[in-house]
Order: C-alpha cells, then structure tokens, then sequence
C-alpha cells in the first residue's frame, strides 16, 4: 500500500503529527488545558474555510488564523482571571461563527468536509512540505523551551524567580498548539484532533516514572495509534481520525486494564509472601 | 538588606488597602517570621517582595543578589505531576543557567534527600517535599530565602527538621531568612524578629516580646495601639 504516492504522504504527516502532537500535549495536559486544544481545533476548521476562500493552502490559513486565536486566549487571560473556561466559549464561537459563515454562504469552491472527519487521500506534496516544516520548527522550539516549560507547568511561581518570561512564553506555546493543530487536521480532522493532543498523554502518564519518560512513552503511543488508525482506515475503508480516536481510547483501556491486574497480581502475591 | 518604604497595595488601586503604610527594614542575616490572621496580607507582601505584584504606592528597596523561594504546597500542580526530583532540581538549576552540576546532588545532600533523588515528587510525604522545595531555593547560593508557611501540613518529626535546617542555614551561613508562620511556636524559637501584620499595619518586635506580651496578651488589636 506504500507504493501509492497518497499513502506515501499519508504515512509522513502521520509520522511528525504522532511526534509532534504529545510533545504539545503533555504540557497542555499537566496544566490542565487540554480543552483549549477542542477550542482551537474547532478556530483550525475557520482558518482553512478562510484559506480555501482566498484561494490559499488551507493549512497554512489553519496555522494562522489557529494562532491568532491562541494569541487572543493567552491575551483574554487577563480579563476573564476568574471565569478562564469563558475564555474558551468565546474563542470558540467565533472559530464555528466564521466557519459556518463561509461554508453556508456558497462561496467556498472546494470541500472542506475532509478536514472535518480527516482523509489519508487528501495530503497533497506541498501540504506534506508544510506539515514538515511546522513540525521540525515546532520540535526544535520546544526542545529549545523544554525547560522553561516544563517549570511553567509544575511551578509557575518558580519559573518567574528564575527569570522566565513567563508571558512570552505562553504566547510562543499558543503558536506551538497551532502550529500542532494545523499539520495535523489533514489526517486526523476537526472534530476528533484534541484526543490526539490528550490521549497518548493520558495513557503514558499511567506508566511514566518521570517526566522525561512521559514524554517518551507518549510519542510511542501516539505513533501506534496514529499508525494503527492510518493503516486501518486504509483497509476498512473508513476516515482515519475516527479510527485512530477510537485505537487511542482502547489503548488507554488496556494500559488501565493492564495496570488493575498487575497491581491485583502484586498483591496477592505479597499476601501469599507474607502468610 | 530588604527596605519597606511607606508601601501601601490594595489589589484595585484604591481603598480598602489590604497593606497600608507599611515600614520596615529586615538587615542581613535577620530570620523574620511574617505573621498575622489569615487574610491580613502576609502573602500580599511577600508576594510584593517577590515583584509578583506592585505596590499602590511606596517602595520595596533590595539588596538581594539571588532570592530563593520556598512556596506553599501547590497541591493543584503537584499531584500527579509525573516529574522527579532530580528532573525538578536539575532543570531549574539549568534555568538559572547554573553550570555546576553537582549542585543539584549537594542541595539535595543538605536536606537530607539525595537518596530519594530518583522518585517522583509526588510519592514524596509533604514533609519531603518540603525539604526538596527548600534545596531548589538554595540552588545558586541565595543571600535571601523567602518561605511562605514552611511547616503547614507537615509531620512533628519533619517540622523539627525543617526549622533546624533554616536555622542553621541563617546562623551558619548568613542566608536572611524571611517567613511567612502560622506556627507561632516556631515563630518564636527561631526568628530574630517577629513582624506582625494587623488591619494593614505592620508592627515589629523581638520573638521574647512577641511570646510574653502578644500570644499571652488579652489585649487583641490594641495591643500596638
């Protein structure tokens, strides 16, 4: 199925959306945002009916107008300081407000429906090119920020003392997220693209010793179940984001299933030891 | 030397003024202890000793090279969190671009925690924690340590170890040493001075006094009166 050029460029997007994504979403997760990743999933969907219309590359419109509105939640954050999930809506209902407007007003000369589901048929080179670039840029941002992140998750008040700027930061990060949710629509789709971002997480924070293992433990996962949904949504035929969602929640079913039963079989043995 | 200079701060820039007019000067190598009923604004001044906040008006004048801070548990952050000791010791001594790595292991040494340096902060007691959170103060060499209520929800045995360690750290090693306390027993045996915060007014005087004249005093609010 590799020979097909659409597969070809299926399999690379997967490859830096499954690294990508959980490197995004760890942070995202331990600082419990992960619904900002659903609320800019759904400012993606504006971005590429906004692209399509002005005749631009639709994932490149995702990046930008996804970024402008991470930028306007870091931005928000100071106004709405005790109702921060308002921020959100209100992000939200103009992501969908500008979306539904393009889209029902006929004007759109292409489909936008893939983007909403995900299609491994659709990945066209200069997409690939783009979901490179985002990536290997967004990688090498973080690696970069890796430290000053991590402290913003854990102990914000300590990353300040140690001189982080703290609010460049989070807005860098804001790009970051876009810049995840944007490579990552093509395959994956609108509707089911937070679960990448929080899934592999979830299920590599059961098994994680560290943070760094965390972190490692979610790529892995993310490649399975990215890979997994890809190449059986070849075979069965189905949109790709769906099946991955749906490998992702077993996933995460198996390492808890997995996870009872060792600590069952621990302690009955020790009880075993002990009698 | 921390100076307080006529600092007022109420958090919408006008009155009711949750600090007002306050003076103060903390020399080096002072252990203050910050205390006072909750709400009066403890945490308000330390935090405008931090720069977290500003003042409404007046100043806070520092000759602090490096300060290290000891925060309250964060429960919300912290549990869960799946990082290490090692990880959160090490990667804030890479934040303060601190090039010596055996700094990390010789903090943790002095508290008393290098050999839990592989476990996950949060199968730490919160007496643990709160050693390993007072190594990462100490990363840097700090000539200031701020504390905000070093022994809330911490064990006997651990709160005994924990003054003994600030103890020394502020006789042997000259580090100032200013604490918010809720512990008014440690208060006492540990501070050179007490600083008492009381409806926006901050009043300051000797643990002996603090001890025999305040704790035992019928007087309440009027007593500085």
């Amino acid at each position: 199925m590799l020979e097909y050029s659409f597969m070809q460029n299926a399999f690379w997007a997967s490859i830096f959306i499954s690294i990508l994504c959980p490197c995004i979403g760890i942070f995202l997760v331990l600082r419990r945002y992960s619904m900002i990743g659903d609320t800019l999933s759904h400012a993606s969907l504006a971005g590429v009916t906004a692209g399509l219309l002005c005749g631009q590359n639709p994932v490149l419109g995702a990046f930008v107008f996804t970024s402008f509105c991470g930028a306007l939640i870091e931005f928000l954050r100071n106004s709405f300081k005790k109702y921060t999930d308002l921020i959100l809506t209100v992000v939200l209902a103009l992501s969908v407000g500008v979306a539904i407007t393009i889209i029902s007003s006929g004007k759109l000369h292409a489909n936008a429906d893939s983007f909403m589901f995900g299609s491994i048929l659709t990945v066209t080179q200069t997409d690939l090119i783009m979901i490179g670039v985002l990536s290997i840029l967004s990688v090498l941002t973080l690696t970069f920020l890796y430290h000053p992140l991590l402290y913003i998750a854990y102990d914000e008040e300590a990353a300040m003392i140690a001189g982080v700027k703290v609010k460049t930061i989070n807005y860098i990060f804001s790009i970051l997220v876009a810049a995840a949710i944007s490579v990552s629509i093509r395959i994956v789709g609108v509707l089911v693209l937070s679960s990448m971002i929080a899934l592999p997480v979830a299920t590599a924070l059961q098994l994680g010793k560290s943070f760094r293992q965390t972190l490692l433990l979610s790529i892995t996962f993310s490649i399975v179940d990215i890979m997994t949904g890809l190449f059986a949504s070849y075979f069965l035929n189905v949109a790709p984001g769906g099946f991955t969602a749906l490998v992702s929640v077993a996933v995460l079913a198996l390492v808890l299933l997995g996870k009872k039963v060792a600590v069952t079989v621990r302690t009955s043995l020790e009880n075993q030891h002990s009698a | 030397m921390i100076q307080v200079k006529d600092l007022t701060f109420s958090y919408t820039g006008s009155p009711p003024y949750v600090l007002n007019q306050l003076n103060l000067e903390i020399p080096d190598g002072a252990y203050v202890s910050i205390v006072g009923e909750n709400g009066c604004g403890k945490s308000t001044l330390m935090r405008l000793i931090l720069k977290f906040l500003k003042p409404t008006s007046g100043q806070i004048l520092s000759s602090a090279k490096r300060i290290g801070y000891v925060p309250q548990k964060n429960s919300a952050s912290e549990d869960g969190f799946p990082i290490t000791v090692f990880e959160m010791m090490d990667s804030y001594r890479k934040l303060l671009k601190l090039k010596d790595k055996q700094e990390t292991d010789a903090n943790l040494q002095k508290v008393g925690m290098l050999p839990q340096k592989k476990k996950k902060m949060s199968d730490l007691s919160g007496g643990q924690c709160q050693k390993v959170r007072i190594a990462r103060a100490l990363l840097g060499s700090p000539d200031l340590l701020l504390l905000d209520e070093p022994s809330t929800g911490i064990d006997m045995q651990s709160q005994q170890e924990i003054y003994a360690l600030l103890k020394a750290l502020n006789q042997k090693n000259r580090i100032t040493v200013i604490a918010i306390e809720h512990n008014l027993n440690a208060a006492v045996e540990n501070s050179t001075a007490i600083y008492h915060i009381i409806n926006g007014r901050g009043h300051l005087c000797t643990p002996q006094r603090y001890a025999k004249e305040f704790l035992n005093s019928s007087k309440g609010e009027n007593f500085y009166a």
